[in-house]
């Protein structure tokens, strides 16, 4: 019998300790949502290389909280740090004077004290013990979104990976990179009207640009406590990009401009990609400093690459670096979305204007590439406008893809590629914007 | 009303300073790119010319029946000399590969206009297919 209440116990004590017994309906809500996030990364195979980490991450802040735990630091008399099984010699000390009815209140025997006299007072020399209680895992990767480190490196991996042939070939595709920022400046408006802050609203707005690190890296400068719901909002939405940005495009464009084939893009020499790099840098750094850590790793990463002469960093860049970061980007900022924090009417709000700014980015760019389409006599597909919300390279597919329902001859990829990558820059851009007005 | 004026000020701000830099981007990247192309298309031609001034050189290509040579002064007269060298070389040695020992000469080299072959469109479109 004695057995079975001890098995009892045991069971009631494991529940206890589980995160069963402690999760509150925010986090049932949320580890639901990660499996629909699971189920589009694996079966839908949207963006699945953000979204299965990110998926991942917040399920299991959900089912165990604990793994973002803060580290915990304890400042213990000598007498609880034995009591808790530890060895006092094993911490740093700190001393402290207090008054005799001090030191008596906070647990220690006087006559065992040191103690000194100070104008004619008496104080006595109190050793606290530093006991410090590791954080959770993801805590210490979490880090890295927090301070800013990841996002630039993304970028490096970025660089390393993406060709500006398209862009140099035909630079006008910037001016679809600029078109689509304004939805992040119009919902900056929007933001300010539903109450938000300025600051918060400036990273309630770069959602618009469709760049993940890019709203990280602004929200660590300008908002650090909104950047969970921030970077999932991002994220989500660059992996929902298929869903989001076909009906915009079709509602904004006729079938005659859809149908438009495009002429062959120029070579683009060795020489101009190299010096493309090194031409944006200076341009971007010197008018904006602050989008420099952005820009500046975008391009180093685009120079190994064109250059030619750093073959394994460039690889490393593309392939390694990126991945782990990636691993590290995508679980962390899941694991902040934790039902009881994320599931407030702001964090909804900032949802909301987070798909807004997104779709105006889309609309704008695409009603600027009418407006190209239009001022060339029809040698420009609308389409390629929307790719103008970076989110490399979907938003460049997309455009293929609904041209190509319309005519199955017209390839639009490498065209879409110049805006696309133009709206990487020009986000970077608006980055700046918003942190040097906001900061 | 203080916050909205900012807000005004900041798309206003927003909006020409992002347009302003990267209408530089495409001032300067326009004006290097011809600068650059010119500078490619001159000493292109300047090869072009001291090859043909050269007399060993246009012997020795006339001995072995250089293809290379022939594509290229074909090439530079149907106004396709944007074609790498090295490509035409591939195509050279492709048509090598298929005539083999049967006599043969390539005489121009011409891009096939915007519309690809039905395998060019089945290969782009299993490399666009991404959903």
């Amino acid at each position: 019998m004695e057995i079975f209440s001890q098995l009892g116990s045991v069971i009631v004590g494991l529940y206890n300790s589980s995160g069963l017994c402690h999760l509150g309906w925010q986090n049932y809500v949320m580890i639901a949502i990660s499996f629909v996030l699971m189920f589009l990364a694996i079966k839908k195979q949207y963006e699945p290389l953000l979204l299965l980490p990110i998926a991942f991450g917040m399920m299991i802040v959900n089912i165990f909280p604990d793994i973002m735990a803060n580290p915990v630091t304890q400042l213990l008399t000598e007498g609880q740090v034995k009591s808790m099984g530890l060895d006092p010699a094993s911490y740093p000390t700190t001393s402290e004077l207090l008054t005799k009815a001090q030191a008596i209140t906070a647990g220690f025997e006087p006559s065992t004290l040191a103690h000194v006299n100070i104008g004619g007072s008496e104080f006595y020399r109190v050793v606290y013990y530093s006991v410090t209680e590791n954080g959770g895992l993801f805590y210490y990767l979490y880090q890295g979104v927090h301070l800013g480190i990841f996002p630039p490196l993304i970028f490096l991996g970025i660089g390393a990976m993406t060709d500006f042939g398209p862009l140099i070939a035909n630079p006008k595709s910037f001016i679809l990179g600029a078109a689509a920022q304004i939805g992040i400046f119009i919902t900056f408006i929007g933001a300010i009207i539903l109450g938000f802050k300025t600051n918060e609203a400036g990273s309630i707005a770069i959602i618009g640009g469709a760049d993940g690190p890019t709203a990280i890296f602004v929200t660590s400068k300008l908002s650090p406590e909104l950047l969970g719901p921030i970077a999932v909002a991002a994220y989500s939405y660059m992996a929902l990009v298929p869903i989001i940005q076909p009906p915009i495009m079709k509602l904004l464009t006729t079938k005659k401009e859809r149908s438009i084939v495009m002429g062959q893009l120029r070579p683009v020499s060795k020489l101009e990609k190299i010096i493309f790099p090194i031409v944006v840098v200076v341009l971007v750094a010197i008018l904006l400093p602050d989008a420099a850590p952005l820009v500046g790793m975008l391009m180093l990463g685009n120079l190994f690459k064109e250059s030619g002469v750093v073959d394994r960093i460039a690889k490393t860049a593309q392939n390694e670096l990126m991945n782990i970061v990636t691993i590290f980007l995508g679980v962390t900022v899941g694991a902040t979305a934790s039902g009881t924090l994320f599931l407030t009417p702001k964090t909804l709000g900032i949802i909301a204007l987070g798909l807004i700014a997104f779709c105006l980015g889309t609309a704008c760019g695409v009603l600027f590439g009418k407006i190209m389409c239009w001022a060339t006599k029809g040698k420009i597909n609308p389409l390629i406008g929307s790719a103008g919300v970076s989110a490399v390279p979907m938003a460049a597919r997309i455009s293929q893809k609904v041209g190509q329902e319309e005519n199955p001859a017209n390839f639009l990829l490498m065209h879409a590629m110049g805006p696309n990558v133009a709206g990487v820059i020009g986000s970077a851009v608006a980055a700046g914007v918003l942190i040097s007005v906001l900061k | 009303m203080e916050n909205m004026m900012l807000a005004l000020s900041l798309l206003l701000a927003g909006f020409i300073i992002v347009f302003v830099v990267l209408i530089l981007l495409i001032i300067i990247i326009t004006v290097y790119g011809k600068i650059i192309q010119a500078a490619q298309r001159s000493s292109k031609t300047r090869k072009e010319k001291k090859k043909t001034a050269d007399p060993v050189q246009s012997a020795a290509a006339a001995q072995h029946g250089s293809i290379g040579a022939d594509v290229k002064a074909a090439a530079s007269s149907e106004g396709t000399d944007e074609i790498p060298g090295e490509i035409i070389a591939v195509i050279a040695a492709a048509v090598d590969a298929v005539y083999g020992s049967k006599p043969h000469r390539v005489r121009s080299v011409k891009r096939s206009g915007t519309v690809r072959s039905a395998w060019g469109n089945a290969g782009v479109i299993g490399n666009t297919r991404p959903f």
